[in-house]
């Protein structure tokens, strides 16, 4: 029991310090864990597979980088599984910051896909407004997004002059790390619209959009970075999501070991307290 | 090339200087501290101007478009608090931005919240396979159940005790599922920055 005595004054950094060997080791040396698909992500690509070529899907990038590790690579991969089946990506934000995370996805992929701007994908970048704005560009485009991104007409755009109001979009997805995000979407946009919204949420939001699922009002959803890497397999490319799944059930498991290690000392030491009083 | 280096040396250096809070608090993780506050506030400041201000206000505004200056007249009214003779002016921004406010949030949370998660809690148990039926009822009872904890109209004793009592049991599953997609999603934040370190700082994972 002299070990039990031990734990229960561990320095807190020892555990820190079990915490980072289990992330950095894994990266390091990958063990290919196998990653499951869950329903509401196969929802996702199901959704994406049954669009028609050419439908335009509009990619809300509601993030910015204090989310960008769960929400990056699922923002890739989606653009990814999009320009593979020739569809349209009309992208803009939310959030200030999430454009050029959106911005710098694109750049990545697009010139692999052979895909142009203008005609293949646009970017309208942040849109402030929140609720109200999402209420005004579903009626009409024209009313919120007068230029791109990079400050270009966005009437001078192909794919800017198409996409008029909601009517003109097949699906939304939006990568959300909070507010304004996709509550704001699905009540408002989807509500008001009918346009089928999809998601890939932070981990810690995903628990609260269940119930959006259950409802029919989001037709799939990617929760975190598990949901980024669930996406990855799908789309057969290695990103950052499968590159970190390995580190995420390593410490997984640690964790659990010290819940569990944590309450045996827990009732280890009212034990020792209650014989020490009868004593 | 060399500009995105330098970029990525300072944003390494910077979260081993955030993580070095881990072993103790010291002056490297106290600048960085105040480096990330005073880049925030610069930051939101130039989107405050540059994405609100500028192109829905002062923009057309300078276009010509005079009315725009009553949005102007009513946003100064804000600030009416400060001098007590004309105080009262604030009431007319407030309550401008209140009716608007509910008037777009209960319309839209009625349609868009209330009514559809209402539909969502009418589930079949009859025609679909066990496990659908389970499932279902499972999401019945929670809401039911959940429900009566909340009914503060009455004492909680006899029946409605003991269904207020399953009703923690149901939330307490809901606290769980909440807390460990916490501990994942904080997780997934380190991983991040590890994966950062490791492959664009160290260039030693593919």
């Amino acid at each position: 029991m002299k070990l039990l005595d031990k734990l229960a004054v561990l320095d807190r950094r020892i555990i820190y310090l079990c915490v980072g060997i289990a992330v950095i080791v894994p990266m390091l040396i990958p063990l290919n864990l196998p990653v499951d698909i869950t329903r509401p992500v196969r929802n996702v690509y199901n959704k994406i597979e049954s669009l028609p070529e050419g439908s335009v899907v509009l990619v809300s990038t509601d993030y910015d980088p204090g989310s960008e590790a769960e929400l990056y690579p699922a923002t890739e991969a989606v653009i990814e599984h999009c320009f593979r089946r020739n569809l349209k990506i009309y992208m803009m934000g939310l959030w200030p910051a999430g454009s050029a995370l959106g911005e710098h996805a694109l750049d990545t992929i697009a010139h692999v896909h052979s895909k142009h701007y203008g005609t293949d994908f646009v970017n309208a970048g942040y849109r402030p407004g929140g609720a109200v704005m999402l209420l005004s560009l579903g009626r009409n485009f024209n009313d919120v997004i007068r230029v791109d991104y990079a400050g270009r007409p966005i009437d001078s755009l192909e794919l800017g002059r198409r996409v008029k109001s909601a009517k003109d979009i097949a699906l939304v997805m939006t990568l959300s790390a909070g507010d304004p995000g996709v509550i704001h979407w699905v009540q408002y946009f989807h509500a008001r619209f009918g346009t089928p919204i999809c998601a890939a949420t932070t981990a810690i939001m995903a628990p609260r959009e269940y119930p959006y699922m259950n409802s029919g009002q989001l037709v799939g959803l990617l929760g975190g970075l598990k949901g980024a890497a669930e996406y990855e397999t799908l789309v057969h490319r290695k990103g950052r999501g499968l590159t970190g799944m390995d580190s995420q059930s390593i410490v997984h498991v640690l964790l659990v070991l010290f819940i569990i290690l944590g309450n045996v000392i827990l009732v280890y030491e009212r034990r020792k307290k209650s014989a020490g009083r009868a004593g | 090339m060399l500009v995105t280096t330098i970029g990525i040396w300072i944003g390494a250096l910077l979260t081993l200087a955030i993580y070095s809070f881990l072993y103790r608090d010291n002056p490297v993780y106290k600048v960085a501290e105040n480096i990330f506050v005073g880049v925030s506030a610069g930051y939101w400041a130039v989107v405050l101007w540059f994405d609100f201000a500028w192109p829905n206000l002062f923009a057309p505004l300078v276009q010509g478009r005079i009315y725009y200056l009553i949005p102007i007249l009513i946003g100064i009214m804000m600030f009416a608090p400060l001098f007590p003779k004309i105080s009262w002016l604030v009431r007319i921004p407030l309550t401008f931005t209140m009716g608007v406010a509910m008037a777009v949030a209960i319309t839209q949370y009625i349609q868009g919240d209330i009514i559809p998660q209402l539909q969502g809690t009418f589930l079949p148990l009859r025609g679909v396979t066990f496990f659908t039926a389970f499932s279902n009822l499972l999401i019945i009872l929670g809401v039911i159940f959940t429900l009566i904890y909340f009914y503060f109209s009455k004492e909680h004793k006899g029946a409605l005790g003991a269904g207020a009592k399953i009703g923690i049991w149901f939330m307490m599953v809901s606290f769980g599922a909440s807390f460990g997609y916490t501990i994942m999603a904080r997780v997934s934040l380190l991983i991040g920055r590890v994966y950062y370190l490791l492959h664009d700082w160290l260039r030693v994972v593919r």
